[in-house]
């Protein structure tokens, strides 16, 4: 990346030389005084070429300036051009003409850009989600991303180089708002001074992720204060510094000029109210290309969200490769080009991190599997898989193809030992994983002679569903060994892992099939059903994902109907101890990276900050930041959904 | 692999300290540094030549049996049994086919829509290039016609050109052969008019059969727009096969066809939220791909105004969300000229007198009065259907005025003078009634419309249009119905198929197009946007469901109860209003939905949405998706690769 920006720079700009040389002066400076500046250079400089790395960091702080002269697009007679009005408690408002007919007499409430105007309008501005408390001036200062520094002395030596990844975002970030070109060059210095107290950089469900941010601007210097406990509080507090800033472009406007303006003064202090706070991603019904998974994972740091739940594969593909068990994609994938490479799973991993996003893979199991399992008989370790692809289906499973693992067969322990290493090795340390667990078609086992004679040995009686549900158990709890096998031989600390809701976990079964200290569930019956309460006072913990509500799929087939981002943000959860947090779902049976974000955003967003900040207000007097959060989504790639005509977008409180 | 990675260890974690405490060091101690980290850097790489070594012979020690897989190689073979396509690994079969190969030889036609005269198809497969393909044109009527042929010709191999793009130069070749060069023939004996119109007779002919070392085609139509749907057949025997990376065409063809309805169509609104050029130009595109003819371009309503006309710019200046919001004459002809290529005519309408906002909110500055009222009135529910409000003023005589310059503009710049659309839905009576108590405002929308239409016969050079449309509404019923000039008025219905007064329309006699909200509106199903109620259409309407609607199968029903004439169905259109919609979704929520309707549209064959139609469509789909359309899939991809097994 800093190569190409190098190479735009001096391809481009009019930089002089005495700017580079301005930036050179300015990093050894810094290499002086900031180890971290230091440690970057010594990462990345190879023997005596220190300088050029320098050059090359530098030139990450210059993305595309430009110094050409603008010229002053003149007026047409015909010109529509608005002006919004903030208005208390209501939001931006357009005036009623087109701004060449009126009296420049424009007082401070009056502003050129919608997108500046909802930045300071009201008490949270244009910020998504909702910060616990915000005090946001209506006054705005210039700024360039060229003049935006990072203070990094405050932060331990062990979180450095990650913190320093995650403050490489902003900059792009506050780009976007411009399309890319921020025409006016200011040179305000803007210095962000992060505080983190903590070294840990892992990511679980009990990283602390409050943070505290304070914007002030004294005499031509805007200094940022953040301060937070880890540097995942204070990535969190880089994307609210980012949504502080917004472009000075009207809205729908042609006009080539564009310049940045950041909220000159503000205080906030923010904390999340769930630890999980997820979303959901199938990738088995359709592939789904990386850069559109990853492109999603953008969508989530901008929402706050930190747990991408990976539903990687199903009955229907197999598209993650495993080093150990190269088969799986051989057997599995869509085509050689349809796979998600070991190489590019790490690399998804920590491009999320850098996000405060944690990857946690599923492998569903023991029902939704298929493809990919079907080697065994070649490779004599027998039916891995049982009911692959078999036709007529309806008995067999919920929807084609079918598929299940075999729990007779002692080498699908092994098998799924080896994929379990893979991930172990994959994912940060403590590793989570989840284990599926859901929809077992007890009559493809009871169909399959080799499970039914296992269940004789066992003495499961096959003509009962307690006998199925005794072997279900039995599959989960081999499973669970394999994975704290894998585990144990990283050196890693046993951990919980993650299963759906099923009959298995019915609160009058689950105590005893599911250990209460190795089991998250995660529960996906609607929201009449009574379990997620049962589960939480039997203390079971549990992530919420109610299919009625927070599923991104319903509405195009079936009786299922469709929840728009209102119905989505309505539904409120439990707070409980044992109550993590919940998701949302995108299952891709009917959809592919063709539709994928305008069926995720911002539906995806309005259950973030449901999550995150559990307002109380109405869902009304969210829109108008809705909106912003939506433009905001579009400015950084994401093809977020309409919510409404642009007119409303342009009257807040006027479509209700 | 234990000791390098020990050792790798140490020196980080000496490192790490080393940097730690150098907050304040000397630039001497960077230059000692720098010698460490040489140091360092030549470990580091020893360690890492030593692990990929070791990760290297891991590998081959736990290389499974197949190589097969390595590499570029394809997994999956395709082979036709019992007339299907089933999946095979290509470690099974001895031939290597691909889906789209297997599709194309198995059974079914690929074609879409299906076309209504006999087809036969050859089961062997020829290489073509893009390049390969000739014009030659045998018989055209005028210059014009001639024109557009090559141009609708190069747009064909573009096409084509663009599916070669995706083929990976490292594929094996193909065993098909050296690639033949396809000679096409056209003879258009029959209007010398290119355009589409209300008359144009869209049947052709298409025969493909080898010839020596090449292929020859021949189309044959009555009109250009015939001549390139037989191009646009002529290209979905044409695909790219993955494998061989190389165009297969079917060596031999003979398809008969002709459309059953002269009106298919799909609408667009511009004016809830705006959509760049480039996205009419794509829709334009997945249009012509499903021989759709019509493109209503629902331009204005209440929200904004996006159209600048030369006639009157205040609207747009007015009525626009912004400056880069706006369609400029220029990009309204390129849009044109666009679809003309591609046997599309463009249907500019500009609502009235109802769905009208602060676009025409300049009167009385202007010294022209006020031309609507109600702008923006609130509350919004007592004056219109949804926020903001706002209607025409119909005793201003400077609206028609007006609207005759509007009128003559859009004529003039989508050359379209046999058919018009006014809009004229949903007007609020009480809107009008608060200004004009006198006046029962039924009779003022029906004077309206009269005055309307005299600008608008005024606007064509004193002609009315043939067909001249308005929204089915109150005015659409009796009484007022009876009133309404029959001999040129049209009704586009979209109520309920089930309303009586749908029905009432058709039963009068009325020339109709139908859009039914039931069956083919492409916006339902997304929940309320508005406060007030929980959407105005209901669940979703899918393909399957747009596909086998067929509302003029009642029409026995009618005629025997003695309710009327014989009804006048032109066609049909699927509806992308866009409250809810926004450029970046538009593709997947309307392709391949307005596919579906355009085969019902063109074909008409009795057959429900069965196994055949999602073959077909699947593929339908894939050529969107190669044209840059990014459609919606039908299933799991699982379900393409094995097709029935879905079924």
């Amino acid at each position: 990346m800093g190569s190409d920006q190098l190479d735009a720079v001096n391809g481009t700009s009019g930089l002089n030389p005495k700017k580079w040389r301005f930036f050179l002066e300015l990093y050894v400076i810094m290499t002086m005084e900031y180890s971290s500046v230091l440690l970057i250079t010594i990462r990345a400089s190879m023997a005596g070429l220190c300088r050029w790395a320098l050059l090359a960091i530098a030139a990450v702080q210059l993305v595309a300036c430009s110094e050409n002269v603008v010229e002053e697009v003149v007026a047409h007679t015909y010109e529509p051009s608005w002006r919004y009005k903030c208005i208390a408690d209501e939001g931006c408002e357009r005036t009623t003409h087109p701004s060449s007919e009126l009296a420049s007499n424009a007082s401070s409430l009056v502003f050129n850009s919608l997108d500046v105007c909802r930045t300071v309008c009201g008490r949270f501005g244009g910020l998504w989600p909702r910060p616990i408390t915000a005090a946001i001036g209506m006054q705005t200062v210039k700024i360039h991303p060229n003049y935006l520094r990072f203070d990094l002395q405050n932060v331990p030596a062990d979180a450095l180089s990650l913190m320093v990844e995650m403050t490489k975002l902003v900059g792009p970030n506050l780009l976007a708002e411009c399309d890319g070109v921020v025409t006016d060059m200011v040179e305000t210095p803007v210095v962000v001074y992060l505080n983190v107290k903590s070294a840990d950089i892992t990511l679980t469900w009990s990283t602390d992720e409050e943070y505290m941010l304070d914007v002030q601007t004294k005499e031509d210097q805007i200094s940022v204060h953040i301060t937070a406990t880890t540097i995942y509080g204070a990535r969190h507090a880089l994307e609210t510094f980012a949504q502080l800033v917004a472009s000075d472009r009207p809205d729908f406007s042609d006009q080539h000029s564009c310049s940045l303006l950041l909220v000159s003064g503000a205080k906030i202090r923010d904390r999340p109210t769930y630890p999980y706070r997820g979303l959901l991603l199938d990738t088995s019904r359709h592939f789904i290309p990386m850069e559109d998974v990853l492109r999603t994972i953008d969508g989530m740091a901008a929402n706050k969200m930190n747990v991408f739940h990976w539903h990687v594969t199903d009955t229907h593909s197999f598209p993650l490769e495993s080093t150990r068990v190269p088969q799986f994609t051989r057997y599995g994938a869509y085509s050689a080009k349809e796979i998600y490479s070991a190489e590019e799973v790490r690399k998804l991993i920590t491009y999320a991190q850098v996000r405060g996003v944690r990857v946690v893979i599923e492998i569903d199991s023991p029902a939704h599997a298929g493809n990919g399992w079907q080697w065994g008989p070649e490779y004599n370790l027998g039916d891995l898989a049982v009911c692959v692809n078999q036709w007529p289906w309806r008995h067999l499973c919920v929807q084609p193809p079918c598929g299940q693992l075999n729990p007779a067969n002692q080498a699908v322990y092994r098998v799924l030992g080896d994929l379990y290493k893979d991930i172990v090795d994959a994912v940060p340390a403590p590793a989570l994983l989840h284990m599926g667990g859901d929809e077992v078609y007890i009559e493809c086992w009871n169909t399959t002679e080799e499970i039914t004679e296992y269940m004789k040995q066992q003495n499961y009686d096959s003509s009962t569903t307690e006998g199925f549900i005794k072997l279900w158990a039995e599959f989960h709890s081999k499973a669970l060994k394999a994975w704290d096998e894998a585990v144990e031989a990283a050196g890693t600390p046993k951990q919980p892992v993650m299963l759906w809701s099923s009959e298995l976990t019915q609160a009058a079964r689950i105590a005893q099939n599911l250990d209460k200290e190795r089991y998250v569930i995660e529960v996906w019956e609607p929201v009449s059903s009574p379990l997620l309460h049962q589960l939480i006072k039997l203390g079971y913990k549990t992530v919420s994902i109610p299919k009625d509500v927070w599923y991104l799929d319903r509405g195009f087939w079936g009786t299922t109907k469709y929840n728009n981002w209102r119905k989505m943000y309505a539904h409120t959860l439990p707070r409980d101890e044992n109550f993590l947090g919940g998701e949302v779902a995108m299952w891709t049976e009917y959809i592919d990276e063709q539709g994928l974000d305008t069926r995720i955003w911002p539906r995806a967003a309005a259950v973030a900050e449901r999550l995150w900040s559990d307002p109380t207000a109405s869902v009304y007097s969210a829109e108008p930041r809705m909106q912003r959060q939506r433009g905001r989504l579009i400015k950084r790639g994401l093809a977020a959904d309409a919510i409404s005509p642009a007119w409303c977008s342009q009257h807040d409180s006027k479509c209700f | 692999m234990s000791v390098s990675g020990a050792q790798l260890g140490v020196a980080m974690k000496w490192w790490g300290e080393g940097v730690g405490r150098s907050a304040s060091a000397q630039l001497s101690r960077v230059a000692r540094m720098r010698r460490a980290l040489l140091l360092l850097a030549a470990a580091a790489c020893t360690a890492a030549a030593l692990l990929y070594w070791r990760q290297q012979s891991d590998d081959a020690a736990r290389r499974p049996l197949h190589a097969l897989y390595t590499g570029v190689e394809p997994q999956w073979s395709w082979v036709c049994r019992n007339l299907r396509c089933e999946r095979l690994l290509a470690s099974e079969t001895s031939t290597l086919q691909s889906l789209a190969t297997c599709n194309m030889l198995c059974d079914s036609t690929q074609l879409w829509p299906q076309p209504t005269g006999p087809v036969s198809l050859a089961t062997a497969v020829q290489p073509v290039r893009a390049a390969g393909f000739t014009l030659q044109v045998l018989a055209s009527p005028s210059r014009d016609v001639s024109d557009h042929l090559a141009e609708a010709f190069e747009l064909m191999k573009e096409d084509m050109r663009q599916l070669e793009r995706t083929a990976e130069p490292e594929r094996r070749a193909a065993d098909y052969g050296a690639p033949r060069d396809v000679l096409v023939r056209v003879a258009v004996n029959g209007s010398a008019d290119p355009r589409m119109r209300l008359d144009t007779d869209e049947s052709y002919k298409l025969t493909l059969r080898p010839a020596r070392n090449s292929l020859v085609a021949d189309i044959t139509a009555h009109s250009f727009c015939g001549a390139r749907h037989g191009f646009e057949t002529l290209s979905q025997i044409v695909w790219m096969d993955p494998y061989a990376g190389s165009l297969l065409i079917l060596e031999a063809a003979t398809v008969v066809d002709a459309p059953r309805f002269s009106y298919r169509g799909l609408l667009l609104d511009t004016a809830r939220n705006f959509f760049p050029t480039a996205e009419i130009l794509r829709t334009i595109d997945a249009m012509a791909a499903c021989k759709m003819n019509t493109f209503h371009w629902h331009v204005s309503d209440s929200q904004s105004f996006p159209l600048r006309l030369d006639s009157a710019p205040q609207l747009a200046q007015h009525g626009a969300y912004g400056p880069g919001a706006v369609y400029s004459p220029d990009d309204v002809r390129a849009i044109v000229r666009h679809a003309r290529l591609r046997g599309v005519r463009v249907l500019l309408e500009v609502d009235a007198p109802a769905h009208v906002g602060r676009a025409w909110a300049w009167g009385p500055q202007a010294g022209l009065g006020a031309l609507a009222h109600c702008v923006e009135l609130e509350p919004w529910a007592a004056y219109c259907g949804e926020p903001p409000c706002g209607q025409l003023n119909p005793r201003n005589p400077h609206v028609y005025n007006l609207l005759e310059r509007i009128y003559a503009e859009i004529i003039q710049l989508t050359e379209v003078d046999d058919l018009f659309h006014l809009g004229g839905d949903e007007v609020s009576e009480r809107c009008w009634a608060q200004h004009f108590n006198d006046t029962d405002p039924m009779e003022l929308w029906l004077e309206f419309t009269r005055r309307a239409m005299q600008a608008l016969e005024r606007a064509n050079g004193g002609r009315t249009p043939e067909l001249v449309l308005l929204w089915s509404s109150r005015l659409t019923r009796s009484p007022y119905l009876e009133r309404l000039d029959a001999a040129h008025v049209g009704v586009q219905v979209w109520g309920s198929s089930r309303w009586p007064e749908s029905r009432a329309v058709l039963d009068a006699g009325f020339r109709s197009v139908l859009s039914h909200v039931d069956a083919w509106y492409l916006d339902c199903g997304f929940g309320s946007w508005r406060d007030s109620s929980d959407g105005h259409c209901g669940p979703y309407r899918s393909w399957q469901q747009m596909y086998e609607h067929r509302p003029w199968t009642e029409e026995a029903g009618s005629l025997s109860s003695g309710a009327g004439q014989a009804w006048r169905v032109e066609g049909g259109a699927a509806c992308q209003w866009t409250e809810q919609l926004a450029p970046g979704g538009l593709d997947a929520r309307v392709w391949p939905r307005a596919a579906a309707l355009a085969e019902r549209l063109w074909a008409d064959r009795a057959e429900g949405a069965g196994a055949d139609v999602y073959l077909r469509l699947d593929t339908q789909r894939a050529r969107l998706l190669a044209r840059g359309v990014r459609a919606a899939p039908l299933w799991p991809r699982w379900c393409s690769h094995n097709p029935h097994a879905c079924l």
